[in-house]
């Protein structure tokens, strides 16, 4: 058995829940929460899709830390110690984790609304990855034709495309946290994907740089990393951010 | 009330294409998806899209291996579109910036596939959808198309013989609106959940297949359903065919390469319905793994090229089943995977009903037969999404809107239907639809007779009967997961009937269709599509013709 406390949220009142999941070899955080959902609380509510970290939708804090519920084992994270960092994010805190193990603490992803209980409002996030204008503008270009690109610029690109939007590291990042119109990692991430790929224009490049220029675009990050140390996609935000300071000096 | 010209059902790969489509040639669209569109199932293709860019390859063989593999049942003039069409679609997404895997001098790299006599499957590493979803997503961001998202449709409304829109659920809050077009492209993708072990998204539910048959549009070819070979123990999450195209091999439990004894020139690639009858028959004849699987090997592949080719497959394997394809082969058994049949409709999505277009998995546009070849079902979305975008976008110029007064009493007809849903007692969704999946698992699965069939269709009319209980207990009204389940679970339990029931009665084996007690293809009676009705009573079938042009009739040997 292992033991899932839930942070729950309906309009202003919040609360946390103990519910009790018997525990399969190999289940997920995701699949454990089903339990709950099906069997326990209709009303217990929370994003889910692709089941695989694929599609981005089940984003939550899992002791304390941001992450996939579909990709976190429970058996990894019932007993994760309480005072070892992890991946460089702050951990759990004796206090908010009750003391006895196989107990793990399950609550929205910060840095948003809730909306209810582990549903939080994306509008915010979408409208600001959405405000650096990420999209390749093929207008004047040979749509018979393909853009001829080197492998080592795909395979420098792919790292960046590989971002799901799953807003982890918004979740992670002391400067959304402090700044609500700071652009975030994930949103200066993806201005450095279109930023580099091969195929935008010089002048959506400069357009780019002059509306990233300022406290709540590249200059609003702390350069500590914690997006870089969450990201389930290997997407690694800060470099980004330091290249596009690069580019603006 | 919400009003649109062109309203697009599915915000997946062929729900932006077509709606991006309608765009271009004019039309006010909006895109209504029951989750963000980037969450679509779509993202999670892995292994690529089938185009003929190479110069000693041509349409035309692109053509002959999509008909040979669909066993002789896809619609040929349809499957010349879609090969003819399928370069100018993936240049076109290489334009728009999807980030393809490239060779040494710039150009579009290209991998084998099961079934293909030709290197034709464009790829982004081994996450193509991902790629190209985000990629069209970005392009509708551009051209600033209203998206409603975590919308359920749950009805649409036929007036006059045309379909007129459609009442939907905002999720969020759970408040009811009528959504009135003059055209209405579905494009909800697959049921793969209906099954018990699948490789879909948990969302594919089929609900949008669902919505048509309920509407009175017959669902075509619905008792093909694709297994794919390599889905990972357990989870069933996809281990691409790019895993084989790169050259990974198939063991049993005594170590041997089995698909020598099922198909000896193509081995592990196979067609996808060959292949996975060979694993189930190992498993069966207790040559599997306890447990029920065998193992896909690459670890001869290196290091490196898994980190290049299949890094996304790495991953999966290492996060879901705790090995290392570096250094450990990947436990693998058969799972539902593909939809083939689905909402009848032609080369331009439109279906039987004016004003209503199907494309993607939900349709049967009939480029896949019997038997989907990997790489050609991203091509259908973009090729036929294209296509009805364009044709609605021209229908509706010639159309008038249907009054406000039937949208708005629909609407208050579904609000009630809705409303009687809820209650104490009765039956629990969850339960019907982990009976529901048992059963087609079981009893509709890789390997089919009369006396399974039978017993499913009877066990699905009992289900039925039981789903006309179906309680909800939850009276949250902000994002009611049980409500949504249980709305379309109905809908599953109506696909079911017409997948077992199609099966029972076509007695040969097709492609993915496998009857042991019909072991051989019988194209004197049943070269023919299968259509079902929706009948209270249960589904009406009837048959059509296949179009048949260019390739007769072979037997198919690999
Ligand atoms: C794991 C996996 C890997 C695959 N890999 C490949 C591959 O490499 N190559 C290939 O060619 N094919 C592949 N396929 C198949 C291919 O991915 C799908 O067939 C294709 O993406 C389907 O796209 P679609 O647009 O039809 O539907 P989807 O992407 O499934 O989108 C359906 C949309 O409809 C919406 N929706 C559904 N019902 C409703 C409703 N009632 N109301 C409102 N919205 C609704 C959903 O929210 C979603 O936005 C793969 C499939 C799987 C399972
Ligand atoms: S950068 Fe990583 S953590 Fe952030 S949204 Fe993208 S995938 Fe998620
Ligand atoms: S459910 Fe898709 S990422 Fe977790």
């Amino acid at each position: 058995m292992v033991t899932l406390k839930i942070k729950r949220q309906d309009g202003d009142r919040t609360w946390f829940d103990h519910f009790e999941v018997e525990e399969k070899t190999g289940m997920t955080v995701l699949e454990a929460l089903f339990h709950v959902q099906e069997r326990q609380d209709g009303s217990l509510c929370f994003r889910y899709s692709c089941r695989g970290a694929v599609c981005g939708s089940c984003a939550m804090l899992i002791n304390k830390v941001p992450r996939l519920a579909c990709r976190t084992q429970v058996a990894n994270v019932k007993d994760e110690a309480d005072d070892e960092p992890k991946d460089g994010v702050a951990a759990v805190k004796q206090s908010e984790k009750d003391e006895d193990k196989n107990e793990i603490l399950i609550e929205p992803l910060p840095n948003q609304k809730v909306i209810r209980d582990l549903i939080v409002d994306m509008d915010h996030f979408y409208s600001l990855v959405d405000s650096v204008r990420p999209w390749i503008d093929s207008q004047d270009r040979e749509p018979e034709k393909v853009t001829l690109m080197e492998p080592s610029t795909q395979e420098q690109l792919e790292r960046y495309t590989n971002c799901i939007l799953c807003a982890t590291c918004h979740g992670a990042c002391p400067a959304a946290a402090r700044d609500g119109n700071y652009l975030g990692p994930a949103a200066l991430a993806k201005a450095w994907r279109f930023y580099l790929d091969p195929r935008s224009r010089d002048k959506d490049r400069d357009e780019l740089l002059e509306l990233l220029d300022s406290e709540s675009g590249v200059w609003g990050c702390d350069v500590v990393y914690k997006c870089v140390a969450v990201c389930p996609k290997k997407v690694t935000p800060t470099p980004a951010i330091l290249e596009l300071r690069k580019k603006m000096e | 009330m919400i009003d649109h010209d062109v309203l697009v059902i599915g915000g997946g790969l062929s729900g932006l294409r077509a709606a991006l489509e309608a765009k271009f040639s004019g039309a006010d669209v909006a895109i209504i998806s029951k989750v963000y569109p980037i969450r679509s199932h779509s993202g999670a293709a892995q292994g690529g899209i089938n185009a003929s860019l190479g110069s000693d390859d041509s349409w035309k063989a692109h053509a002959l291996d999509t008909v040979k593999g669909s066993d002789y049942l896809a619609d040929q003039d349809t499957v010349e579109i879609l090969c003819r069409e399928a370069p100018e679609r993936v240049i076109e997404m290489e334009n728009w910036g999807t980030n393809f895997s490239r060779k040494d001098d710039g150009t579009i790299a290209q991998r084998p596939f099961g079934g293909a006599g030709f290197p034709r499957t464009c790829y982004a590493g081994d996450r193509t959808g991902h790629n190209l979803l985000h990629t069209l997503y970005e392009q509708v961001l551009k051209n600033k198309i209203k998206v409603y998202s975590e919308w359920l449709v749950t009805k649409l409304l036929v007036e006059n013989g045309k379909c007129a829109g459609s009442v939907a659920l905002n999720t969020a809050n759970s408040e009811m609106d009528a959504f009135r077009a003059k055209a209405t492209i579905l494009a909800t993708g697959g049921y793969g959940r209906i099954y018990q072990r699948s490789t879909n998204a948990i969302i594919n539910r089929g609900s949008g297949i669902a919505l048509a048959y309920m509407a009175g549009v017959p669902l075509q070819d619905m008792e093909f359903v694709q297994f794919h070979p390599t889905t990972l123990w357990d989870t069933n999450i996809l281990i691409t065919e790019g895993a084989r195209g790169e050259g990974g091999y198939l063991y049993n439990k005594d170590h041997e390469r089995f698909m020598a004894n099922y198909a000896a020139d193509a081995m592990e690639l196979a067609p996808r319905d060959i292949v996975a009858r060979a694993i189930q028959t190992e498993i069966d004849e207790r040559r599997g793994f306890p447990g029920g699987y065998v193992q896909l090997d690459i670890t001869h592949l290196g290091k490196e090229k898994i980190n290049k080719r299949l890094p996304g497959i790495r991953q999966i394997s290492i996060d879901f089943a705790g090995i290392d394809p570096v250094q450990e082969p990947i436990p693998v058994q058969p799972g539902q995977h593909y939809s083939m049949g689905g909402v009848s409709s032609n080369k331009d999505g439109e279906t039987p009903l004016p004003g209503l277009y199907a494309v993607g998995e939900c349709a049967c546009i009939s480029v896949h037969g019997a038997n989907r070849l990997g790489g050609n079902s991203l091509l259908d979305t973009v090729v036929f999404g294209k296509r009805a975008g364009g044709a609605a976008a021209e229908y509706v110029k010639t159309v008038e809107n249907q009054a406000d007064e039937i949208l708005i009493d629909a609407l208050k007809n579904e609000q009630q239907r809705i409303e009687e849903m809820m209650g104490e007692g009765g039956e629990n969704f969850a339960e019907l639809r982990d009976e529901l999946r048992a059963i087609m698992q079981e009893y509709v699965g890789v390997f089919r007779n009369r006396e399974k069939l039978e017993h499913a269709v009877e066990a699905i009319r009992e289900l039925k009967e039981r789903g006309k209980e179906l309680r909800v207990k939850n009276n949250s009204s902000v994002f009611n997961f049980e409500l949504m389940n249980a709305i379309e679970l109905k809908g599953m339990l109506e696909l079911g009937h017409v997948i077992a029931l199609g099966a029972l009665v076509r007695e040969e084996s097709r492609g993915a269709h496998y009857r042991t007690d019909f072991p051989e293809r019988d194209d004197e009676n049943w070269l023919k599509h299968t259509l079902a009705c929706f009948k209270p009573k249960g589904p009406e079938l009837d048959y059509r013709e296949v179009t048949i042009d260019r390739f007769q009739p072979e037997r198919r040997a690999y």
